[in-house]
């Protein structure tokens, strides 16, 4: 029993500590691309019935790969946030994606960014925050990075 | 012989509810996905985070879609019933059901109360700018061809709006009555619809007629005078796929071919011969939904409500149009950006009649940036 324990802990931990493959779409698109943590989901997700709507979250940026981001807070309109990214795109919405599958508060992802979002997103815009100041940027892709 | 059927039966069910998510996870270990279900033990178990996990786990289920068309079939051929976002109505005219539960169900206010109290506030944020605004409810279709829904309706009915015209006129707002002028349009001329088939939206030429109305009422109402520029009219035919088809499903047995050819008119620039474009720095500020984008951000372009609206003030004019976001995310982004209410002596807001009550993010009151300085240079 032991013999088999072993290597199926090691697979484990194996994949769990595999870094994820490398994504070009990450580092093509957009002119940003940062590592940042989800801070809060400001509400309950639109529905998806009649329009999508592009829905805008806070982030606290970790670090900045590409272009220029302002450290600390920065605000990211993602479309359609019910879908995982990987089936969000739709004609409406232009090239989006991703590898991630589900938007939870406390999340770190890695993104490549547009700005501003209402340069690439003429849709409904849903914007809890929309009293404060500053750049909306358009989430083109989005993976989940380790924390 | 009793007992073996019974036995048949518990596993019958046991496969109905063991066989859908082991296939879900194998399929998704195979696309090299991390299985959904797993994700039911990261999540705190709130009541909003359950539902959500449950909204995810249906949309990605490789049964349900099948399941729910086979479903929607069997309903449509035995109920005429096309589901809970649509409604069937008579010679393949496809209805939003939230447009005939807002004409049908009886209202929680008289009219809505945050809706006329945000119309009114944002009528005297703009007058403390020198702007004067313009409210335009756009008539659903079932407000203008409720015999088209069941034969059972009237050929008129009396939308619930008519009556938050009538008061907003009386706190003197300014509107325009586009549900009289749509019905006069039908007893004048009997033959191509107002509406489009399988779509919530008009048809181009309704747009053109409501423009052309508004426009008029703009002029004489003396807010500002008619521009210099000319514009001419190119007809053109588009294919339009309709948001209710596309909602149904195109293979939904009520959708049929799921496009319709509509005439319509493209506004061209009469001295370069270019299609209509906004201008930011226009003295009209048009806020609205998807009424004022089809035909105009969507094909042909430039055919829809503003181009015409432009062509009738002979002056481009700037917009900002958001679909489904006529009732408060168009003034959240106003609020966002004021520098579009910078030299704008006329706002003209179109929202959908149904976002009186069921409108995105209700009617918030939404504060704009401090103003500067009243306008005093003339309008050019």
């Amino acid at each position: 029993m032991r013999a088999l324990v072993a290597p199926m802990c090691l697979a484990l931990a194996a994949c769990a500590t595999a870094p994820a493959p490398a994504d070009p779409e990450l580092s093509s698109l957009g002119k940003h691309e940062v590592t940042a943590e989800l801070v809060e989901i400001p509400g309950p997700f639109p529905a998806n019935d009649l329009y999508n709507y592009a829905f805008v979250f806070k982030y606290r940026v970790r670090q900045v790969h590409r272009g220029s981001v302002p450290a600390g807070e920065i605000l990211v309109g993602h479309y359609n946030p019910r879908k995982a990214r990987a089936a969000a795109a739709d004609e409406e919405s232009g090239k989006i994606g991703g590898r991630l599958e589900q938007f939870r508060a406390g999340d770190v992802h890695r993104m490549a960014l547009e700005e501003p979002l209402d340069h690439h997103w003429i849709g409904g815009i849903i914007d809890k925050y929309f009293e404060q100041k500053g750049t909306r940027y358009w989430a083109v892709w989005t993976n989940p990075a380790s924390r | 012989m009793k007992s073996g059927w019974r036995q048949a039966q518990i596993g019958i069910f046991l496969a109905a509810i063991a066989v859908p998510p082991l296939v879900q996870t194998g399929i998704e270990v195979a696309s090299g996905r991390t299985p959904q279900v797993l994700s039911l033990l990261r999540i705190r178990p709130s009541e909003a985070n359950l539902r959500a996990f449950e909204r995810e786990l249906e949309e990605a289920s490789w049964l349900a879609g099948p399941v729910r068309r086979a479903v929607q079939d069997a309903w449509w051929r035995g109920f005429g019933y096309a589901g809970d976002q649509v409604a069937a109505g008579r010679d393949g005219w496809l209805f939003y059901r939230q447009d005939v539960r807002y004409l049908v169900e009886p209202a929680g206010g008289d009219p809505p109360r945050d809706a006329w109290r945000a119309i009114l506030d944002f009528r005297d944020q703009l007058a403390a700018r020198g702007i004067a605004l313009l409210v335009c409810p756009a008539p659903s279709k079932a407000s203008i061809y409720p015999e088209r829904l069941t034969r059972h309706a009237p050929r008129k009915v009396v939308s619930p709006t008519l009556d938050t015209l009538r008061r907003l006129r009386e706190a003197g707002v300014e509107t325009m009555d586009w549900f009289r002028l749509f019905q006069d349009a039908r007893q004048r001329r009997s033959g191509e619809p107002h509406y489009l088939r399988l779509d919530t939206h008009w048809t181009a030429e309704t747009a053109r007629l409501a423009a052309e109305a508004t426009g008029r009422r703009v002029l004489e109402l003396g807010w500002l005078p008619g521009g210099m520029v000319d514009y001419h009219l190119r007809p053109v035919h588009v294919s339009r796929s309709g948001d209710l088809a596309r909602m149904l499903g195109w293979e939904h047995p009520a959708v049929g071919l799921g496009r319709e050819t509509v005439a319509c008119h493209q506004v061209v620039r009469s001295d370069t011969g270019e299609r209509y474009q906004d201008d930011p720095a226009s003295p009209v500020l048009v806020l609205g939904d998807s009424f004022l984008q089809v035909f105009q951000a969507d094909e042909p372009l430039a055919a829809g409500w503003i181009a015409q609206l432009a062509r009738v003030l002979r002056r481009p004019v700037t917009s900002l149009v958001r679909n489904g976001g006529g009732a408060t995310l168009v003034r959240q982004e106003l609020s966002r950006r004021p520098a579009l209410l910078t030299g704008k002596r006329v706002v003209i807001w179109e929202f959908a009649e149904r976002d009186l009550r069921f409108g995105m993010e209700g009617w918030q009151r939404v504060t704009l940036p401090p103003a500067g300085p009243l306008p005093s240079a003339p309008i050019p």
